[in-house]
């Protein structure tokens, strides 16, 4: 515990009354430069003690103006990241397109059913691309795969479409109860990169741009980071179509997780790190009416006896179908749409991923 | 930084429209530096910190909404969930269950709702956890109501 240094001491639960001279000096870390960290004189004068504890702390304003002289010496604090896409990982958020046998490769020498499910993917599949593995990936290749599809194919229909379903996604917040300013600085910069996505704007990106600005450190400060704000707009979508259709989810969050659908969404879904799973995929693909197919690839035998090794591919669709099938026509009405559904095939997946387990990396078809 | 400017400056708004909405918290912004807030909240009734009024203090990172806020009792309080020498807050949503969908003032109710019901499992307090956890109600409320008149209370004269 020597070296316990900013991140042990901020991981909270930790037992630090038992090591009370090791408390960092309280430096304020925000407005002064990082090199007037080492101000020992500092000390972490927490309260005034009982003596001077004679001025009285009331509502009125002027005790406040007490409040904030008390204060200066130690407002402020060792400021250290919590969490954990804020440093020490090596891989950038999102990696450069690797050919499908740089996965076989990597699985050379392990399980031969991992390899012939690689080899079988590899009829249908040409290339990855890996992203972080930090709680975040399921949103961040999402991100990546859906922008890049937009950007590649310059598909405005497309563009339209979701901007709707995101404006449904922003009602539905509201009526949820939650606080407008809280969500809508993400929404802004979300919609604000799908528009870039497309030519012909002042803000528009080329793939390379995108994928510099994939990777952005929430850390770097700059203006135009998106990556991780955009990985956040996905979380408020997730949690709001969940809670939506919180009848529909809460068999699935009780049995894998034993919370109320609100708790779930408040704990597993919206902070940053918390990983996901068919409940999540399921709500944002549901949300944003966007098709996602994932492959699975792990060791075990599928149950298909005539093709033992196939990599399991797991298709969600949106519930709301007609969104989708409406993708490029003008047909709103529901009736009509109704009667279609059940003559209508299940729309290509847009966006492809590779699942092992405890990780999604991109997928890219033939 | 412009982007946790702006959404301070949102929160900074909306204090000062909600301001009576909720008379047990009182939020400040530090005149200066909106990186730096203030805030007393009354101590929860029936908790041995009713009566009590306790400053804390929001440090916020340039990074917010995306990181929590820091925040820590300047006022000397004892709870289990509370680092008697820091101030330091044992509480989920400060650090890993962090969401944007937070405000300061939702997490001073968040505080509030800790002070009304401890986790003596994960004590930042060993002295205080202890009590609870031997079963020893009394003595933890003795402790934290005799701390709440020394500290958070005007002193009679």
């Amino acid at each position: 515990m020597e070296g316990a240094s900013a991140a042990a001491a901020s991981s909270g639960c930790d037992y630090d009354e038992f090591q009370p001279q090791k408390k960092i000096p309280m430096v304020d870390a925000f407005s002064a430069p990082s090199t007037s960290n080492t101000n020992p004189s500092s000390e972490p004068s927490f309260v005034p003690s009982l003596e001077k504890e004679g001025n009285t702390i009331g509502f009125n304003d002027d005790s406040m103006q007490g409040v904030e002289k008390q204060m200066t010496p130690f407002v402020g604090g060792k400021h250290d990241i919590p969490m954990v896409m804020a440093s020490g990982f090596e891989k950038p958020f999102v990696s450069d397109k690797e050919p499908l046998s740089a996965l076989a490769a990597e699985f050379e020498s392990g399980s031969p059913i991992i390899q012939e499910k690689i080899k079988l993917l590899g009829e249908k599949y040409t290339a990855l691309r890996r992203t972080r593995g930090d709680g975040n990936c399921f949103y961040r290749s999402f991100m990546f795969s859906y922008l890049e599809h937009i950007l590649v194919t310059e598909n405005r229909a497309e563009l339209d479409r979701v901007l709707v379903n995101i404006e449904q996604c922003r009602v539905d917040l509201f009526n949820l109860g939650y606080a407008e300013f809280t969500y809508e600085d993400f929404f802004g910069s979300f919609t604000e990169l799908l528009e870039g996505c497309l030519p012909g704007t002042k803000a528009s990106l080329s793939l390379t741009e995108l994928l510099e600005k994939a990777c952005d450190q929430i850390t770097s400060n700059c203006v135009s980071c998106f990556s991780s704000p955009a990985v956040m707009f996905l979380r408020f979508v997730t949690s709001a179509a969940i809670q939506k259709r919180a009848e529909f989810f809460q068999p699935f969050v009780t049995a894998a997780s034993r919370k109320s659908v609100v708790q779930f969404c408040k704990l597993c879904v919206e902070p940053m790190g918390e990983e996901s799973d068919h409940v999540h995929i399921t709500a944002l693909c549901d949300a944003l009416g966007v098709p996602i197919r994932v492959a699975y690839i792990d060791a075990r035998a599928s149950s298909n006896p005539a093709n033992p090794n196939a990599p399991i591919i797991f298709d969600f669709f949106p519930y709301n179908q007609e969104e989708v099938q409406n993708n490029g026509s003008n047909c709103t009405d529901a009736a009509n749409v109704s009667t279609d559904l059940s003559k209508q095939e299940n729309p290509a997946p847009l966006v492809t991923l590779l699942y092992r387990p405890g990780h999604y990396d991109i997928l890219y078809p033939l | 930084m412009q982007a946790s400017r702006a959404r301070l400056f949102k929160e900074y708004k909306e204090v000062q429209r909600e301001k009576s909405a909720d008379p047990d918290i009182q939020l400040v912004c530090d005149d200066s530096n909106i990186f730096k807030w203030t805030a007393l909240i009354k101590g929860p009734s029936e908790t041995p910190y009713e009566g009590g009024v306790f400053q804390l203090a929001f440090a916020i990172p340039e990074q917010y909404p995306l990181l929590p806020p820091q925040v820590r009792f300047l006022t000397k309080i004892f709870h289990p969930n509370v680092h008697f020498k820091t101030g330091e807050i044992c509480l989920d949503i400060l650090k890993n269950a962090w969401s944007p969908a937070w405000t300061l003032q939702s997490v001073c109710r968040a505080i509030i709702a800790l002070m009304a019901h401890p986790e003596p499992d994960s004590p930042l307090n060993c002295d205080s956890g202890n009590l609870l956890r031997s079963g020893d109600v009394r003595g933890f409320q003795s402790m934290a109501r005799m701390y709440t008149r020394l500290a958070a209370m005007p002193k009679k004269t």
